[in-house]
């Protein structure tokens, strides 16, 4: 019996070594590339026609610019209008990458469970909406760290606590999202190793397989709620970060 | 844990980074402009129409005022023209009337001209009626004889007399 996490392992397809840096393709990349193909087809085949009056395609994309358009307008403001295009990219790509991990088949993978990907997508949303920080308010944005109307005395203390809750921030917004989908996706692989393992055993215990079934039923419509959540949350976490930036407190 | 394996790193971040890239340039470049064309086209559509619809409500509306100041004119039209028409239709009547009553008191006159005519020929039949009656009876009774012309005379007197009392 294979381990709950063996579902995790990347496995490279095409071998591919450029100076010296491995680059290969896995299946880890395939999911990637799967992921930009549905999400290309989605928007393209759903503005093909741009009718005044949408059909249900056109309306599901439209839905999700105008549900992204609204989250970002609500939290950052009409500053953050013009980085629409990358939190619209962000939600999407998650949200694919999610949706597509939770298809049952041979080479099924969530690459938003390896924190390396998370990482490096929380990452670069760090280090972006600083740099748009120093570059709106110049070195003032260090005043970001300083709670207004706090005693001098109590800054020595708060000043750092600002400053690691502010780096902390790719740490939490990458283990959010990778640990939730690490953990649903063990779930389901635990339970339906359990059905196997009863249904092996035959009799009385290939009828009580029928109870943790049941359970992956449920978890399956569980897991894919938290799918969508997780590319929400990751998004909207990113326009709050982006506010900050932009107008600091 | 396989998500711990430091090896796989460097590939999926680049492969990450050239996807994830890709997926930017094709939604910033030609998807979000597309739909955000497509939702501002709606939303002008929108507006477009609803100023249309206040402006032909506005049309309506003075269309209305129109008919009712042109129907509440022609109701004081018809009434004036009733008014004019009546007093057109009083005067024909009373000239009619005067007309009528003209030639009837005309008529009424040259009636009573001709009685009166009747009246005094019946009445000279009668006295010459009456002298006679008179000398024959006065010649049958007294035995005498009168001349003509004294009993009318007499006659005459009395009748006049009798036609004065009755005045």
């Amino acid at each position: 019996m294979a381990s709950p996490l063996e579902q995790f392992t990347v496995k490279p397809w095409v071998q591919i070594d450029v100076a010296g840096y491995d680059i290969s393709f896995t299946n880890s990349s395939a999911a990637m590339l799967a992921t930009l193909a549905v999400i290309t087809i989605f928007v393209t085949f759903g503005m093909r026609k741009t009718a005044l009056v949408p059909d249900r395609w056109q309306s599901g994309v439209e839905m999700c610019y105008e549900f992204i358009a609204k989250m970002l307008g609500d939290t950052a403001g009409p500053d953050g209008r013009k980085y629409f295009p990358f939190i619209f990219t962000l939600f999407m790509f998650v949200l694919a990458a999610n949706l597509i991990g939770m298809v049952p088949w041979l080479h099924s993978f969530t690459f938003t469970s390896h924190i390396a990907v998370t990482f490096a997508m929380a990452t670069f949303v760090f280090i972006g909406v600083t740099l748009i920080g120093f570059i709106t308010h110049g070195f003032k944005f260090l005043s970001f760290f300083v709670p207004h109307g706090a005693p001098w005395y109590l800054l020595i203390l708060l000043i750092p606590i600002e400053i690691i809750s502010y780096l902390s921030r790719p740490i939490s917004l990458s283990v959010r999202l990778f640990a939730n989908m690490v953990a649903g996706h063990t779930m389901l692989k635990v339970f339906g190793g359990f059905v196997v393992s009863l249904g092996a055993l035959g009799g009385v215990f290939a009828v009580s397989a029928f109870l943790p079934f049941a359970f992956i039923v449920a978890l399956t419509g569980l897991e894919l709620l938290v799918a969508c959540l997780q590319a929400y949350v990751f998004a909207m976490l990113t326009c709050l970060y982006l506010n900050d930036a932009l107008h600091m407190h | 844990m396989p998500q711990l394996d430091i090896a796989f790193f460097v590939p999926q971040i680049f492969w990450l980074i050239v996807v994830f890239a890709t997926l930017y340039i094709f939604m910033a470049g030609s998807a979000a402009p597309k739909i955000a064309g497509v939702l501002k086209k709606r939303q002008d559509a929108i507006a477009g129409d609803l100023v249309e619809a206040e402006k032909l409500q506005a049309k309506a509306e003075s269309a209305r005022v129109l008919y009712e100041k042109s129907q509440s004119e022609a109701r004081s039209n018809v009434a004036a023209m009733v008014l004019s028409k009546r007093e057109e239709l009083k005067d024909i009547a009373e000239k009619e009337y005067l007309k009528l009553s003209k030639k009837l008191t005309a008529k009424a006159d040259k009636a009573q001209m001709r009685i009166d005519e009747a009246k005094n020929k019946a009445l000279s039949e009668v006295r010459e009626v009456a002298t006679e009656v008179c000398s024959e009876i006065v010649l049958k009774i007294a035995g005498l004889k009168i001349e003509v012309k004294d009993v009318a005379k007499v006659i005459d007197a009395n009748t006049n007399a009798s036609l004065k009392g009755e005045d």
